[in-house]
């Protein structure tokens, strides 16, 4: 152990953290209504009624959906708000990126 | 402001309050279900679990608050742009709890599609699924008359 000073992450790890790009993903559950996660994603997203259903209908048959792309800060924070909606929303880093 | 009233069957609701009221006083289950970034600060991981599990009771408590003298007089709940969201998400977090204390038996597939007649009844099942019914009206409810109250909000 490093004599009691805090670890500064590389210059480079550094930025991929905060501003490399992160998806949230939306996962497929059995209880939500159809008509419901629409209008979450609408709500929370500002999906627009045709892109919310497109959305919604992936999640539904292909079991997940990225609903928004960027910073991690706001990824996390599109991620928590859709959770507070009780849908199954993560965070995961954009690897191709 | 635009309301909704609906008029229930007391016989048919009061016993559905009791599994949401027992249900309001389990621990979360959406919690564990969430999946907080694992390299997460660990303060940001409890703030994060905190404020779900808190916001879950408060939305339950919101939903129970319908059910009161008037309701047992009358039989009569009312929705309006002030409680819509709350009761919306209530119905969700509930949902979700009854599958995962009661509705398992009957599996994703029957719940995702709706046809739950054949399923497999056991103790408290079938007043579990009533309730996951129940719930599932109410939000329809909301969706179609408060829908874009709750968007303008």
């Amino acid at each position: 152990m490093s004599g009691g000073k805090t670890q500064v992450l590389p210059e480079e790890a550094q930025r991929v953290a905060t501003v490399g790009r992160w998806r949230v993903v939306v996962l497929n559950d059995p209880v939500n209504l159809m008509s419901y996660v629409v209008l979450v994603f609408r709500k929370v997203l500002g999906f627009d009624e045709l892109t919310a259903r497109r959305k919604m209908l992936e999640v539904h048959e292909q079991g997940r959906s990225v609903v928004w792309m960027g910073l991690r800060e706001k990824a996390e924070a599109y991620a928590f708000t859709l959770q507070q909606w009780h849908l199954s929303a993560v965070v995961e880093a954009d690897e191709a990126y | 402001m635009k309301r909704i009233e609906v008029k229930l069957a007391v016989p048919v609701v009061a016993p559905l309050l009791d599994v949401i009221r027992a249900l309001g006083e389990t621990p979360s289950v959406a919690a564990p279900g969430v999946i907080v970034p694992p390299d997460a600060d660990p303060d940001l991981q409890g703030a994060w679990l905190g404020e779900l599990v808190a916001a879950e009771a408060t939305e339950v408590r919101a939903l129970l608050a319908l059910f009161d003298e008037v309701f047992f007089r009358e039989g009569i709940v009312a929705f309006d742009a002030e409680n819509a969201e709350m009761i919306l998400r209530a119905c969700a977090v509930l949902r979700l709890r009854l599958r995962e204390s009661y509705l398992r038996a009957w599996g994703d597939d029957a719940l995702e599609s709706g046809d739950l007649q054949a399923g497999p009844f056991e103790l408290g099942g079938q007043k579990a699924m009533a309730c996951f019914l129940f719930l599932a009206t109410v939000q329809e409810l909301i969706l179609q008359h408060l829908g874009d109250n709750i968007l303008a909000n």
